[in-house]
């Protein structure tokens, strides 16, 4: 079985200019941030923001050039001592916020492949992408359990 | 005391414990691992076994290659199209000039030997941002000014191991063929070949890696075969005599380019590499030798002046060159005063290799990284106050 065939299709995405406050908005009555895939106009997948980065927006400094950097101390972080205002709900843009190097699936993969590189890299959801690199769906390791549960005819 | 296992324990522990003393006051980690290894070391309170002072070298290898290799990242597409000009002309011109304004100096005015004079300057490109990346934090710097110095301590390091390569290459093969007279064309082919040998070599133990990354199902996999593969890679390059340092951050450079989920291969090594860095940086204190410090003054001093003079000026040329701003072409330089682990690194390479001169070279190294330490953050701020991108 693919990932396509099992895969759910709708999904929340954001573009590169969606402003931190519309993204928070979006999901404000949800139990838990999931991963947001970054589409561009043509849907090709740019990036993901999960809820650490929307933490990492207020640290002073841009974590991408700091993981480059050997013998760094690990900054303390106190959400609760943050520096915010209201301003920077607009200020802030997905594009200053989002991951570049993200985990991505192709709609075309097994399942067992699904899974293997879920539990590799320690993620539970996967946006997943078709040929061209376009955004097609995403796929959660529940869905796959949910597969095999089936199967074994334990739930219908 | 000779029980290692008790010495190793007591070690990491009271490394956690000064570091949380001493960002207190404003300094990093590494200030404060150096310090430890120098009270508790064979100069002062003799508390570190002698198993673990003999593993020195192996630690310190081992650390390196693991630091190569993440600096290699540096190479990414990714990073390379959007590392800006004013950053690459600035941080090239910066390592270059601690270079050249050290080695001159010092073959010169102090008339130090040629190859410890290129070894003195090629350790002197280095910078170390933990300090600096410490008061951006603590006072929230944001702006231009920030960027840039954040962009150039970031690649910095990269532009090191390499100026550090050629050096060691040309100063290995003075130090062997000190009257040969095909000197020049053999200086140049010792040196061609052990940075063209590393390249292969990285290059082959990254595609190795990639084909064998296929294999693994677990996190704790890719683990082993990453930790496994840059050490493979290590002992490859000391065995062929090729540069370790490059070797391991070419290893770097071409899996980044090569592999789409690269970045979890680095981030991997992060599980495990910080009590490795916490002992080399002990171990790196532990070794200094008080005794040789009070004859190497006047070299340590100079030192100190001229690396800094020589940034200062490498910035302010590069700054010009790519129409950087006035604050960024005054004032960067002071922002690179801190020098750690890889120049440290680079010292106990030297001192390996070079068992009579290596001994002055680590000794110095390793007293004016303490120096270095203990001023940089107040470097660091000034330059940024100075710059307007913080105000205290």
């Amino acid at each position: 079985m693919q990932v396509k065939e099992i895969m759910s299709k709708e999904v929340i995405s954001v573009k590169r200019s969606t402003k931190l406050k519309e993204l928070l908005e979006i999901f404000k009555n949800f139990h838990i941030f999931p991963l947001v895939p970054v589409i561009e106009e043509n849907r090709r997948l740019v990036g993901v923001v999960s809820f650490r980065n929307i933490i990492d927006t207020f640290q002073s400094y841009r974590p991408n050039v700091l993981k480059l950097i050997p013998f760094l101390d690990e900054e303390e972080q106190d959400i609760f001592k943050m520096d915010i205002n209201e301003d920077m709900g607009n200020l802030v843009a997905v594009e200053d916020i989002m991951e570049h190097e993200y985990i991505s699936i192709r709609e075309d993969v097994s399942l067992e492949e699904a899974y293997n590189l879920m539990k590799l890299h320690l993620k539970e959801e996967l946006p997943v992408i078709d040929k061209a690199g376009r955004l097609a769906g995403r796929i959660g390791i529940f869905d796959i359990i949910g597969v095999v549960f089936r199967e074994k005819g334990i739930i219908k | 005391m000779s029980n290692t296992i008790l010495g190793l324990g007591f070690i990491l522990i009271a490394g956690l414990l000064s570091a949380k003393v001493i960002k207190k006051i404003g300094f990093p980690a590494v200030t404060a691992y150096l310090l430890l290894g120098i009270f508790i070391g064979p100069s002062v309170l003799k508390l570190v076994p002698v198993g673990i002072l003999n593993a020195s070298g192996l630690i310190s290898n081992i650390v390196l290659g693991i630091i190569a290799f993440g600096i290699g990242q540096n190479f990414s597409r990714y990073h390379l199209r959007r590392i800006g000009r004013s950053v690459l002309w600035i941080s090239v011109l910066e390592a270059c000039g601690a270079w050249i304004l050290v080695t001159s100096v010092f073959y010169f005015l102090l008339q130090q030997p040629f190859y410890l004079s290129l070894l003195f300057g090629s350790i002197a490109s280095a910078t170390a941002p933990a300090a600096t990346v410490m008061v951006i934090r603590e006072y929230r710097s944001k702006g231009n000014f920030t960027d840039t110095l954040l962009g150039v301590v970031a690649i910095d390091d990269a532009w090191c191991l390499i100026i550090f390569a050629i050096s060691l290459a040309i100063s290995q093969a003075i130090y062997a063929h000190t009257v040969a007279t095909s000197f020049l064309v053999n200086v140049f082919l010792q040196t061609l070949l052990s940075i063209f040998g590393a390249f292969a070599l990285g290059a082959l133990s990254a595609l190795f890696l990639s084909i064998l990354y296929r294999f693994v199902r677990t996190p704790t996999e890719l683990l082993i075969l990453t930790l496994g593969l840059v050490l493979l890679n290590i002992g490859i390059a000391t065995w062929l005599n090729l540069s370790v340092l490059l070797a391991s951050m070419f290893l770097g450079a071409v899996l980044v380019n090569l592999n789409r989920y690269s970045f979890k291969f680095f981030d991997s090594l992060k599980m495990i590499d910080s009590p490795l860095f916490l002992l080399f940086f002990v171990l790196a204190g532990a070794n200094l030798e008080i005794h040789i410090l009070s004859s190497l003054g006047m070299i340590a001093l100079s030192y100190l002046i001229l690396r800094v003079m020589g940034k200062v000026i490498g910035v302010s040329l590069g700054a010009k060159i790519s129409n950087a701003t006035t604050s960024v072409r005054k004032y960067l330089g002071f922002g690179l005063v801190p020098q750690a682990g890889v120049a440290l690194g680079c010292a106990l390479i030297a001192k390996s290799d070079f068992p009579e001169a290596g001994n002055m070279i680590f000794t110095a190294i390793v007293a004016t990284t303490v120096v270095y330490e203990l001023i940089g953050p107040l470097c660091t701020k000034y330059a940024l106050r100075k710059a307007g991108d913080i105000i205290i």
